[in-house]
């Protein structure tokens, strides 16, 4: 009954067979075309650097990595809420301000208890966005929209709209400068090594992985979704308290726009870094490496003479280019 | 035998020679070559993986050929977009339901008609829809009406009433029937015939076999990626058509395995139910013996393994394992219990594609090799070592994406993230070889049955006779959410068959 | 027939928003002291005009289920334009910054619809890049904009309470009315945010119109910009991102879908009149800014509610019995044909 008119068709060579099998060396061409973009990037870098006056001095590569420090520290916790799929938060700049009001209000309790209660307040308010995120698969965005009102609001409510100043001036600690580095550098460096740790030596980073590659085959498969969404947003909200601490000491003072543009700047750093939006991919030490470049970027801008506005755009347009330069690394594998 | 039909009453509209197609390098249509004429209804029959809904993508424009060709009232087309093959007068219901929920069922009516005009003639439009449906005996739904508020059969009359209603020339239905009841399929029936008598060719994919002898006036019969015949169906019966698309009707003699080791250890599922889709489901499935649920698309043996899982969130029933409860509607809760489920779709709802394939093998049993929650690398090395061996997976490829293996790797992978953990007591699978070759699917099997000899219970769910047999020590039927027969021993492929697409009709 | 109006989500939040905040707006005398007078409303018209530009854009991408960030960028640098090429001729100002924005959602457009990106990450970019371009354009200063005439006249009341701008607005409202609402453009726009592939299967060209939305998106912002410049005689470089969430609670308030899918212009406008009254109803009764924000917490907070997935199994069955309802049997009563 059979039809075998030898066309041949059955043993015909693949049309479109080229994508998706690529050869066993799959798995090393990640690193290689990351490599390449980063090294494209690195040689302008140097290129800039050399001919920019006072690059490559102490005090400046001080500079850099002392700017990098407030956003760098909030978009290493940014980095573990978008591995696992959930996006981003809008509500991050309320959230820092609202800790810094705290830990100036709560000095005269001492410097520890105010830095404990400051980070136990970061990490509640965004702990709780995560569990409705993690258990009810709320929509993120409008969530932290809403918690973004909520917080401001409350911080406005708290601090009758005025400056919070601190009673006393224990938290100058803060400001200084160890070995001639701000402190808060150290807390960067700390808290990228710890997120890296938990993101690849935990069974609760590897689940976030998991979760943020394919939520519903994570669901199907038993994992825990809710618990590992809601540690990861804990651990955010404890680097935004951070960063909140930070901003308030530098100050010295809070008001309602202490939180400024960290929402934006930090996203822009995790996605520098090349962690995809949709979640799965990313790394704490890449995020480090994403805040650096943006920060390196500017200050070479700085260094020639740019405007603000040329640094902005610069960044902006790095970040587009990442975000295509991912995208179309990861869905030419799928096809 | 691909000579042109001779059922065609009426000249023949669309010729299709030779049609070829394949994925990968895998074929998936060899050689189909059929006719059909003007006003003629023409049935497309196959077992599983026979290669219907590529031929159907083929025609409507989703797919190109890699070779063979498609002739329209003697040209040749090569439409290549779903647009391109509607101005070309094809209209499609496509298996996966095609309309959009979160419109009204007027506006999905019109929704991609290329006849529809730019500017909506609201009154004109709701009138012909209201016409239309009337014709599908859908009196009672309102064209304003959302169609997210109708259940999922009516969704699926709406989609056809669209194809229908688009002065088509030709209309491909594939599957179209699977989640109507009767009365729905008569309505159906009676548009398509009405349709059919206007002019219009009709090409009808079905596994109801029954009523493709109702309805059609020829059949065009397709084995692994080949025609292999066309055949009038005044000259067949069921029987008759099940043998056509078996080739030989696989038999099974009883007593070849699985004996029933009566260690009491079992899960007793009693009057699960699932609203709409599922209907009093009650099975002992005993350790050791593997289950296999026999049952077409909508029958409802794929509910009844989601809700086991945790996945149905208005299931209702009592489930016991090993005498203990069973908590329904927690996927969290259900693995916990020890029970593990391959889901139907390992691309959404089953693997970490992106992610390596050691990663996959451990994904569910991170904590179990981890101390106070830090993982140990030598040990999850070992571990995913051995299960990789176990699954039958190269050692050497435990760091390649999951992406780039193959589908019936990709399905040992799935698989082997159950096995070897002391923890799992159930297993259930979904349709555990789609799109797997036969080497892999043997493997499968294989892993299955080991899985089944270690103490496990297995339960799965299958639409191919081959597989029911060969690995189910019982078969349990089902159709339209109900279970229909049960099997053990002995048992005749074309029964299985009959079972599964065929109305009882009293005899 | 009302009743059966308001069971949909996209006529009932935005009919609920307004109608309340429009009674809590007449009562504004019982708090205030003051009879409510034409001017207020003429005010609340105006902050309309200053929102609903951009509402208007992002809400039309959340319909067809993208989420355009840039809006803000584009808004911004529209402004800018205007205040730098229209000082002579404003209609040429106003050109340039919708040409501007026309070519930014564009080129967006065709990024996010042929490569499949997610438009989030995207539109962020492009947002920080178009505050960068403004900035630089325009020195980090706020520009003045020495067209007196100009300002003057897109301010002058007309019929005591509407303005150039704020009927401007209006229209750009009514016209993306009877766009989606009369044509086939509205359904596939929906289509789109619904089920982008029964869309593609349906015969939707998904990729063109999604170019198509974000230019024009892009336009309205580029325009919205303008006006608000014009307005003010000024142009800021940095709004931040604070117009942006209010245009997304004037689209949320509307009715619409983060998800897609959900939404019109109508109820756009009636969630945005809501956003721009209740300013208007803080003003004049001088209540704290934060119960404000407060109360958009809880309004957004009520549609995280309604929205979550996982939040509808929690529920009993009778509150979810509209969106989950798959609910009848295939099978009806059919029998089992048992064998023994």
């Amino acid at each position: 009954m059979s039809t075998d008119n030898g066309r041949g068709t059955a043993t015909a060579p693949p049309v479109q067979g080229a994508g998706p099998h690529p050869s066993p060396s799959s798995a090393g061409r990640r690193p290689t075309a990351f490599a390449a973009g980063l090294a494209v990037l690195l040689l302008v870098l140097v290129a800039l650097a050399v001919t920019a006056p006072r690059f490559a001095t102490v005090d400046n590569v001080r500079a850099i990595l002392a700017s990098t420090a407030f956003v760098g520290i909030t978009a290493i916790g940014a980095t573990l809420v978008m591995i696992a799929g959930s996006v981003v938060s809008l509500a991050t700049a309320q959230t820092a301000t609202v800790v810094a009001m705290l830990f100036l209000a709560t000095q005269h309790l001492g410097l520890g208890t105010a830095t404990l209660v400051a980070v136990a307040a970061g990490v509640a308010v965004t702990a709780l966005q995560g569990a409705v995120v993690g258990y009810w698969n709320a929509n993120p965005i409008v969530l932290t929209i809403a918690a973004g009102f909520a917080i401001g609001g409350g911080a406005t409510w708290f601090s009758g709209g005025t400056p919070v100043y601190p009673r006393t001036s224990a938290f100058e600690v803060l400001n200084s400068t160890p070995l001639g580095l701000p402190l808060s550098v150290y807390v960067l460096l700390v808290t990228a090594a710890v997120a890296q740790w938990v993101l690849s030596r935990t069974t609760a980073g590897r689940q976030l992985y998991l979760i943020g590659e394919n939520r519903p085959a994570a669901t199907a498969a038993g994992l825990p979704v809710g618990r590992v969404t809601v540690l990861a947003w804990a651990f955010f909200g404890a680097c935004v308290a951070m960063t909140g601490i930070f901003l308030a000491s530098f100050n010295t003072s809070a008001t309602v726009t202490l939180g400024g543009t960290l929402t934006l700047d930090a996203i822009a750093a995790v996605l520098v870094g090349g962690t995809a939006i949709a979640g799965g991919h990313g790394s704490a030490l890449r995020t480090l490496g994403g805040a650096l470049l943006i920060s390196a970027i500017s200050d070479v801008l700085l260094l020639r003479g740019f405007s603000t506005g040329v640094q902005i755009l610069a960044k902006g347009v790095l970040v587009l280019a990442v975000v295509i330069t991912v995208h179309v690394r990861t869905t030419r594998s799928r096809r | 035998m691909s000579a042109p039909a001779t059922g065609g009453p009426l000249d023949a509209f669309l010729r299709v020679e030779g049609l070829a197609r394949s994925f990968n390098g895998v074929p998936a249509v060899r050689d189909v070559s059929f006719t059909v004429g003007a006003g003629e209804i023409h049935a497309l029959c196959g077992h599983n993986g026979a290669g219907k809904s590529t031929v159907v993508k083929m025609l409507s424009g989703q797919l190109a050929p890699d070779g063979g060709r498609v002739v329209v009232e003697g040209a040749v087309v090569e439409p290549n977009s779903r647009r391109a093959a509607q101005r070309m007068g094809v209209a499609l219901v496509d298996q996966e339901l095609s309309v959009v929920p979160a419109l009204t069922v007027l506006e999905n009516m019109l929704l991609g008609d290329v006849t529809a005009p730019f500017v909506n003639r609201r009154r004109a439009a709701a009138a012909r829809c209201r016409r239309i449906l009337d014709d599908m005996g859908l009196a009672h739904i309102d064209p304003d009406q959302p169609l997210a508020a109708l259940g999922i059969g009516e969704r699926q009359l709406v989609e056809i009433a669209k194809a229908l209603s688009q002065d088509a020339r030709l209309v491909i239905l594939d599957e179209p029937t699977a989640t109507l009841s009767d009365a729905e399929t008569e309505h159906v029936f009676a548009a398509i015939r009405r349709v059919a008598g206007m002019g219009c060719s009709v090409i009808f994919v079905s596994h109801r076999l029954s009523e493709v002898l109702e309805l059609c006036a020829s059949v065009t019969v397709l084995r692994d990626g080949r025609s292999v015949a066309t055949i009038p169906t005044e000259d067949l019966t069921v029987d008759e058509l099940i043998v056509r698309m078996l080739g030989s009707a696989p038999h099974r003699l009883s007593g070849t395995r699985g004996p029933d080791r009566g260690d009491g250890r079992a899960m007793r599922i009693e009057h699960l139910h699932v609203p709409g889709r599922l209907v009093d489901f009650t099975l002992t499935a005993t350790a050791g013996r593997v289950h296999a649920l026999a049952g077409q698309l909508g029958s409802g043996a794929s509910d009844a393994l989601r809700a086991l899982a945790g996945l149905q969130p208005q299931a209702t029933g009592t489930v016991e394992l090993n005498d203990r409860r069973v908590p329904l509607r927690h996927p969290a809760r259900a693995a916990r219990a020890g029970i593990a489920f391959v889901s139907n779709d390992r691309k959404s709802e089953g693997l970490f594609l992106g992610m390596s394939v050691e990663r996959n093998l451990l994904a569910t049993r991170l904590p179990g090799l981890a101390r106070a929650g830090v993982v140990r690398p030598r040990r999850e090395r070992r571990a995913a070592l051995s299960l990789a061996q176990r699954s039958g997976l190269p050692e050497y490829r435990l760091d390649a994406e999951v992406l780039a293996l193959s589908g019936g790797n990709q399905q040992k992978v799935f698989v082997g993230r159950c096995l070897g953990r002391d923890d799992v007591h159930v297993l259930l699978l979904d349709e555990p070889t789609r799109g797997v070759d036969v080497g892999g699917r043997a493997e499968i099997h294989r892993l299955l049955r080991e899985a089944a000899d270690r103490g496990l219970v297995v339960i799965f769910a299958s639409t191919e006779l081959d597989e029911l047999l060969e690995l189910g020590d019982v078969i349990i039927t089902m159709r339209d959410g109900q279970v229909v027969g049960r099997y053990e021993g002995e048992v005749d492929g074309a029964l299985l068959m009959r079972d599964m697409t065929h109305e009882a009709d009293g005899t | 027939m009302i009743r059966s109006r308001l069971s949909r989500p996209d006529r009932l939040m935005p009919t609920v928003s307004l109608g309340l905040v429009l009674v809590a707006f007449l009562c504004t005398p019982l708090v205030s002291g003051k009879p409510l007078a034409l001017f207020d409303l003429y005010n609340a018209l105006q902050g309309f005009a200053q929102l609903g530009l951009l509402a208007l854009a992002i809400g039309i991408t959340m319909i067809a289920g993208e989420f355009d960030l840039s809006v803000v960028g584009t808004y911004a640098l529209g402004g800018m334009l205007a205040v730098e090429f229209g000082q002579t001729s404003p209609v040429l100002g106003v050109l340039v910054a919708m040409v501007a924005g026309a070519a930014v959602g564009m080129s967006q457009g065709g990024l996010i619809a042929w490569l499949r990106i997610p438009s989030m990450p995207v539109t962020l970019a492009t947002y920080i890049a178009l505050l960068g371009l403004t900035y630089a354009i325009s020195g980090g200063l706020s520009t003045t904009y020495p067209n007196g005439d100009a300002t003057l006249w897109v301010d002058q009341t007309i019929a005591g309470i509407f303005s150039p701008r704020s009927l401007l607005t209006l229209a750009a409202f009514l016209s993306a009315a009877l766009l989606l609402g009369f044509t086939r453009l509205g359904r596939e726009l929906r289509a789109i945010g619904g089920d982008r592939r029964a869309s593609r299967v349906a015969g939707v060209g998904v990729e063109r119109r999604l170019v198509g939305l974000f230019t024009a998106s892009g336009t309205l912002a580029g325009l919205g910009g303008a006006l608000l410049s014009y307005s003010f005689a000024s142009a800021n470089p940095d709004p931040g991102l604070q117009p942006l969430i209010l245009a997304a609670v004037g689209a949320l308030l509307g009715g619409v879908s983060l998800a897609g899918g959900r939404g019109t212009p109508t109820g756009l406008l009636a969630g945005t009149l809501s956003v721009a009254l209740l300013a208007q109803i803080v003003a004049v009764t001088a209540i704290p800014d934060y119960s404000t924000q407060l109360l958009y917490a809880a309004l957004l907070a009520v549609i995280v509610a309604i929205e979550s997935p996982g939040l509808r199994h929690v529920l009993p069955p009778r509150w979810s019995r509209n969106r989950q309802a798959d609910l009848p049997t295939p099978a009806g009563t059919r029998e089992a044909a048992g064998r023994p």
